[in-house]
């Protein structure tokens, strides 16, 4: 009895934990998508534009790293520790690039000479995404870590596979700012960000495509899951889910749906996300360490549930309203007062 | 130099690093949030628009350095993993929990809000403007709170037993009420409040000075003394309670703080040293000046009470860098002083009828007094997080866990690397930091600045 709740409290972390991971990156996916989009925009007032679309939130979008952070160390500290040593290079990477992105994006506000920050701006939000790419394609490749303890190789990460997620993690990103600007913004720079949209759309499929053959052929656990009967089936269903997205995303790119937009390209990464879950489950760090074996206790993760769980729907609804207050197209002169 | 070769103690400056330069933004963004509330609170109470141009005013100072804080303190939740790996390992069910915690309750609650804070001012009305000032206020206070809770744990461990070498948790309510955390979290909110009310109070002096805008900043400049009444003594009262119960609890940092090394003998007072050099390897101090029985009542209240010297822990157990710790809580101390006198002198010329647009300009010696005062709270936090922190040494949970024994097994090269680097780019964001305040408060306020209906 007492292990079927253990069981139960584990896997309900495990889900938040993955609702928060999905959120982040979904939020603040969008936001450094906006960001490699600045490398791609010559224009200073379009600049501003983009730059305006994000001034509310991306310290709220950036935030949920933080409490998936603190989330993962207290319901999971083994994989929390683990993790990020073995991690050491690209979390490191990922945290200079996202001080630097800070930076720019407030300094540039106040700077007399913009193309500097511009650069610096696009340049690191492009490797926090490549940061965190890298990151994640190094993790479901195992980190070459057995039994949980980790033998201290700090390349372990480093594979042409965890490269190829890498590339798909920020055309992804790159997807999900062009599809936001589409709801933010109107005239060229919305037309400009239709095109951005397809090219990204196109590339990540095909990138998605690839990853999920390589895996299924050089990851052993991942193809075993794929061949076995019942897993397989829903993996082959969220597979399937993310191309009909991918479809659906095209034609409200035809059609010019601007929510649509982004709610298929939203759709695309929850598939793939779900699919690389289900296709790893029960293992957090593939395949060593599993998610009881990395649990907290029950009584630690029912403390947890209180005061984090209970307040998730409480984050939910202060950010939307903040969301809801600043809905519609960013208009230059706003800020007159 | 041969230590630099340690990859735990690359890590460790690192750490510091990171935390004493994340340290100095949350000072003022609690402060200064509460400022700001309170003018917001007055305009909307009173009608006066010289308060609201004041909320609109420090609230520039403040975004620029929220988002430093935010950016800043990014790197300290992961370096628990990256580089203290152990230590995450074993404490992840408390430690971990309470910055999960933070998270949720106080991160989460400034980032909801901020944005509406900042930008909202045309789209919400302003009551919810002021509730949203109001929990991003909250929320800063309560990332105090509970990041205040995770250290005082490490201080003063409790509610906890060890199985398999993992922190398991009796009593959640004896682990964050441990016996350090009231001290901690009130010692280091006061900083905090104490910080901001002289910066504030700093800045509008140099306005007075410079003769721009006198009136209006003669507004925030007793709004900041008005907070100072009541903050100063508080915060002597809880640096001096908070000294007095180090000596209880943790007997080996207060014997470091005032560089005690052998315990008293019964019936005789220890000696307190003003100042002195120690010589760690001789167990002693080359030199001192010392008065007798001082620390016997600054530690125990008693003339003749005895306070446990450095010599009574094995040197294995024994804080280094005695200077350091020893000279860092003087520093602080004197700084509270200062705070004090400045407090009381200003006071007196407010009661005399000087602080008036007419004869404020008189007292130019006060006034830059006050604008030399603005770095000192920064300074002392600084010192007095280097008391705490170094004081508990070498445990990185006291009595618990060595340092030695927390860190993660990585390459020194990799450290190296990433610790360079931080100070590279915290010493850029610090010199950029700076020039763009100096820019917003050289610019000064726009009174041309139409509020919205207060309905």
């Amino acid at each position: 009895m007492d292990n079927e709740i253990h069981s139960l409290l584990a896997n309900i972390w495990f889900l938040i934990i993955g609702l928060m991971l999905f959120l982040y990156v979904i939020l603040d996916g969008f936001d450094l998508g906006v960001g490699i989009l600045f490398l791609f925009t010559k224009d200073e007032k379009q600049r501003a534009i983009m730059m305006m679309s994000l001034e509310s939130i991306w310290d709220a979008n950036e935030t949920w790293l933080v409490l998936l952070g603190g989330s993962l160390f207290g319901a999971f500290p083994l994989v929390f520790a683990i993790m990020l040593q073995a991690l050491y290079i690209p979390v490191m990477v990922m945290l200079f690039a996202l001080i630097f992105r800070g930076v720019a994006f407030e300094f540039r506000h106040y700077a007399r000479n913009k193309a500097p920050w511009n650069l610096a701006f696009g340049c690191s939000s492009l490797l926090a995404s490549l940061a965190q790419g890298i990151a994640f394609g190094g993790l479901i490749s195992g980190l070459g870590i057995t039994e949980s303890n980790y033998q201290g190789n700090v390349w372990e990460w480093f594979t042409p596979f965890s490269a190829l997620v890498a590339l798909g993690v920020a055309t992804g990103y790159t997807l999900l700012g062009a599809a936001y600007l589409i709801i933010k913004t109107e005239g060229a720079i919305q037309r400009k960000s239709i095109v951005q949209a397809y090219i990204a759309a196109i590339l990540e499929i095909m990138l998605m495509m690839t990853i999920v053959i390589w895996a299924s052929r050089f990851n052993p656990y991942f193809a075993a899951r794929w061949a076995d009967k019942e897993t397989g089936n829903y993996l082959n269903l969220f597979l399937v889910l993310a191309f009909f997205a991918f479809i659906m995303l095209m034609w409200a790119l035809w059609r010019g749906f601007e929510l649509r937009t982004f709610f298929w390209s939203v759709i695309i990464f929850l598939a793939s996300f779900t699919a690389v879950t289900i296709g790893y489950y029960p293992y957090m760090v593939p395949a060593s360490i599993t998610l009881l074996h990395a649990a907290s206790s029950s009584k630690t993760l029912i403390f947890m549930l209180a005061g984090i769980g209970l307040l998730i729907p409480v984050m939910l609804v202060y950010s939307g309203y903040q969301y809801l207050v600043f809905r519609g197209k960013v208009h230059l002169d706003e800020h007159t007062n | 130099m041969t230590i630099l070769q340690d990859p735990v103690l690359l890590s460790r400056l690192q750490f510091a690093v990171t935390a004493m330069f994340h340290i100095l933004w949350p000072l003022t963004t609690v402060g200064i949030s509460l400022i700001l509330v309170v003018f917001e609170g007055l305009w909307l109470k009173t009608g006066d628009v010289d308060h609201y141009l004041h909320a609109r005013f420090w609230a520039k100072l403040f975004v620029l350095n929220f988002s430093v804080g935010i950016i800043s303190g990014l790197p300290l939740e992961f370096e628990f993993g990256t580089n203290w790996s152990r230590f995450s390992m074993m404490t992840g069910e408390f430690f971990g929990n309470i910055l999960g915690y933070e998270g949720a309750m106080a991160f989460m609650l400034e980032a909801g809000f901020l944005g509406i804070m900042l930008f909202g001012w045309l789209r919400v009305p302003p009551t919810i403007h002021l509730l949203a000032t109001g929990m991003v206020t909250l929320g800063a206070s309560l990332s105090v709170f509970w990041i205040l809770v995770a250290n005082s744990w490490m201080q003063t461990p409790a509610g906890i037993h060890l199985e398999n070498n993992r922190v398991v948790v009796d009593s959640y309510f004896d682990a964050i009420f441990n016996k350090n955390m009231p001290w901690g979290v009130l010692h280091t909110w006061f900083a905090c409040l104490t910080t901001s009310l002289f910066v504030i109070g700093g800045l509008s002096a140099w306005y007075i000075l410079k003769n721009r805008n006198t009136d209006f900043f003669l507004k925030s400049f007793k709004l900041a003394l008005i907070g100072a009444i009541f903050v100063v003594p508080i915060q002597l009262y809880l640096g001096d309670a908070s000294g007095r119960h180090v000596f209880v609890n943790q007997p080996a940092k207060g014997a470091a703080i005032e560089a005690h090394w052998t315990t008293n003998q019964e019936g005789k007072g220890a000696e307190w040293n003003l100042l002195m050099w120690p010589n760690e390897n001789d167990q002693k101090n080359d030199w001192a000046i010392t008065l007798p029985n001082v620390l016997s009542v600054l530690a125990t209240g008693n003339l003749h009470g005895q306070v446990q010297g450095l010599t009574s822990f094995p040197q294995a157990d024994q804080p280094p860098a005695i200077a350091l710790i020893f000279y860092s809580f003087r520093i602080m101390v004197v700084i509270g002083m200062a705070f004090l006198g400045l407090m009381l002198w200003t006071l007196f010329a407010w009661l005399r009828g000087q602080l008036t647009p007419t004869s404020i300009g008189k007292h130019r010696l006060l006034l830059y007094a006050w604008i030399a005062s603005i770095p000192l709270g920064y300074l002392a936090t600084e010192c007095g997080w280097i008391v705490r922190e170094v004081g508990r040494q070498p445990w990185v949970i006291y009595g618990l866990l060595r340092t030695r024994d927390a860190a993660s097994t990585l390459p020194l090269s990799v450290v190296a690397t990433s610790l360079v680097t931080f100070v590279v780019i915290y010493s850029i964001l610090f010199i950029l930091f700076l020039m763009f305040a100096a820019r917003i408060i050289s610019k000064g306020p726009d009174l041309s600045l139409a509020p919205p209906s207060r309905r």
